[in-house]
């Protein structure tokens, strides 16, 4: 696998939101690696102890959700925001939740975009689309860092 | 039991009038009594009186007998002097019993012979006195003569006397009877009396005593009552704040984990929508070229599609707005409370003034100008608790009749009572409940609502240890009375995750 390419993290329990950020990711032009963890222990497994993993190797895009199984999506974003190597690699916390309060906390712990998942559809799709301008942002520095 | 005990209660009533009816009987008996007593106590003692001057009369006379004989022997002085004193006494002494039997004819007449007779012997006594005082000799010796006269008159004197003073006992025996009747007839009413005040006094002790215990009894079990009436009104509001705090929460979960499969059905029917546009372009292109490859069923499904799909979107539209309310309320319930004085009339008069505009328009009053009781509890939840009243009150007001909406408070223990009343369209007996419920409304629904106003203060009046209820005639009018405890306590220590 590349150094230089962006892998997207994207922590998402529920298969048919997975499907759907996939499609649009994909339909916005963005071809980059996607991983997918359906639960939190795995996800946190891969981050930090898999070779191939942004702790380890390369530059990353974590899409987060809130609501996992067995943890909350906030541990996981103040475990990678602690992390030396990885605190600067972007996460776009993706959730169902509009609660102000959640919003905030997740900015307070370092997330970088916060993305509501609406029932309006269209809007989500031009969200998650917008992901890929995003990439191409920060995929400078990180590899400039490397 | 208690038509026995009221029974009893007017026979004792009845036994104790009595009773007392008696006893002032016999009050009235025992002072005549005495009276009556008094006055023949009287009669004899006057009659003793008699006695005595009748007495002293006779020893007088006596006096003046002796005092003339012992003067004839040996001419003493001390004979001379009881003489003067006796000859002016006697008249005196005579005058003094005439007073005294005035009353008494046959006395009167007996002493006017007394007082011929007195007079007699006083005469005698005098020319015997004189004639002893003259220095012819002759004169002198006729003294002695006198006494033998006087012997006689003194006898008459005595029977007189002896008479009078007869008549006198025989007054003093009678007087003496009547007396002791008199005397007799009291101790027999002070006995009854005395025999009544102990019964009337026992019956009175008894039934005080009877009506205490009652009376203690009463306000123990009342006291126990009480205590009970709070622990459970305690026990009750506990349990409304945990069960409502357990709908909260699940509210909160539900409407949380509803919005996840939400998002599919709306992400992959956008999906299917757009699967549809090639598609269906696809079988109007076999249509035109090659008709023998199409199928009626091909063709349905191109029109049933994009309807299908309508409805889908419609539907999930509308479920995400429950649960975006229901989310709404659960965050409220989840807030953090914040217990300060309240001043209602204040508050409500705030209240009122973002409703003016609206009043205005549809000529409506509130009054809000009465009396408050102070209140500490939490004032973001207690604002919205009588916001929501007031704004259905003037919502729901009666067409055609001016609307006229009034809260008033009022203490009751340590609650504090409000009530919104309208004279708005009303509620019916079935949904007076229902409408606290979530999504529940009631009547034409000509007003925009999601039915989650009064669900909203139900729960909040719950946080608040307090309820929310409704009392309405249909057409007339519409009460709404929520109890708040005085002073807020947070049974939480701090905010439900």
């Amino acid at each position: 696998m590349s150094d230089h390419t962006v892998n997207i993290v994207m922590i998402e329990d529920d298969e048919g939101h997975a499907r759907l950020i996939e499609k649009n990711i994909r339909r916005a032009g963005i071809a980059n690696a996607i991983r997918h963890f359906i639960d939190g222990t795995t996800a946190l497994d891969y981050l930090f102890n898999d070779p191939n993993g942004p702790a380890c190797n390369g530059p990353a895009l974590i899409l987060l959700d809130l609501n996992l199984p067995d943890m909350s999506g906030i541990d996981i974003l103040a475990k990678i925001k602690a992390h030396p190597r990885m605190k600067r690699t972007p996460v776009v916390v993706l959730t169902t939740t509009d609660d102000k309060i959640e919003i905030q906390r997740c900015y307070d712990f370092g997330a970088n975009v916060y993305i509501t998942k609406p029932v309006n559809y269209e809007s989500f799709a031009k969200a998650i689309q917008q992901l890929g301008l995003f990439l191409s942002v920060i995929q400078v520095p990180e590899v400039g860092e490397e | 039991m208690e038509i026995s005990d009221r029974y009893f209660n007017r026979v004792v009533f009845a036994a104790m009038t009595v009773g007392f009816a008696l006893l002032l009987i016999a009050a009235v008996v025992a002072v005549v009594a005495a009276q009556e007593k008094q006055r023949t106590t009287m009669l004899v003692i006057h009659t003793y009186e008699v006695e005595r001057a009748l007495d002293k009369f006779s020893i007088l006379s006596e006096q003046l007998e002796t005092a003339r004989r012992g003067y004839i022997l040996n001419h003493r002085q001390v004979s001379l002097d009881t003489y003067h004193r006796t000859i002016d006494a006697i008249p005196l002494q005579l005058d003094h019993i005439g007073r005294l039997t005035h009353d008494n004819p046959v006395q009167q007449k007996r002493l006017i012979a007394l007082r011929v007779e007195a007079k007699l012997h006083v005469d005698s006594a005098r020319q015997t006195f004189d004639r002893l005082a003259n220095p012819n000799p002759a004169i002198q010796a006729m003294a002695d003569f006198a006494v033998d006269s006087s012997f006689v008159s003194m006898l008459e004197l005595r029977n007189q006397i002896a008479v009078i003073d007869g008549d006198e006992k025989r007054l003093l025996d009678q007087r003496m009877g009547a007396q002791d009747e008199a005397s007799l007839m009291l101790n027999i009413v002070s006995g009854i009396a005395l025999a009544l005040i102990l019964v009337i006094m026992g019956g009175t002790f008894w039934i005080v005593l009877r009506y205490t215990a009652n009376l203690n009894q009463t306000q123990d079990a009342l006291r126990t009552l009480n205590a009970g009436l709070e622990e459970g009104v305690a026990l009750r509001t506990a349990e409304l704040s945990r069960a409502n705090e357990e709908i909260q929460r699940f509210a909160y979960i539900v409407s949380h984990d509803l919005r996840s499969p939400l998002v599919n059905v709306m992400g992959f029917t956008a999906e299917l929508e757009m699967a549809v546009a090639p598609l269906t372009v696809l079988i109007d292109r076999v249509d035109a070229e090659a008709p023998a490859l199409m199928t009626t069923e091909a063709r349905d499904a191109k029109a049933d599609m994009p309807e299908a799909i309508q409805f889908i979107r419609t539907s999930t539209a509308k479920m995400d707005r429950l649960i975006n309310s229901i989310l709404r309320l659960s965050r409220e319930g989840r807030r953090t409370l914040a217990p300060t004085p309240i001043d209602l009339g204040v508050m409500l008069a705030a209240i009122r003034d973002t409703f003016a505009h609206r009043l205005g328009e549809i000529g409506a009053e509130i009054d809000v100008d009465g009396l408050f009781p102070p209140l500490v509890s939490d004032r973001l939840a207690t604002e919205q608790i009588l916001s929501n009243l007031i704004e259905n009150a003037v919502k729901y007001l009666q067409p055609g009749r001016p609307g006229r909406i009034a809260v008033a408070a009022r203490s009751e223990g340590r609650r504090i009572i409000v009530d919104v009343v309208d004279n708005g369209r009303g509620i019916a007996q079935a949904d007076q409940e229902r409408i606290f419920e979530l999504f529940r409304r009631s009547g034409i629904q000509d007003q925009p609502g999601e039915g989650l106003g009064l669900a909203h203060v139900r729960a909040l009046a719950y946080r608040l240890g307090g309820v929310i209820s409704c009392i309405s005639s249909p057409g007339e009018g519409a009460t709404f009375r929520l109890s708040l405890p005085t002073v807020l306590v947070d049974l939480r220590e701090g905010p439900a995750g």
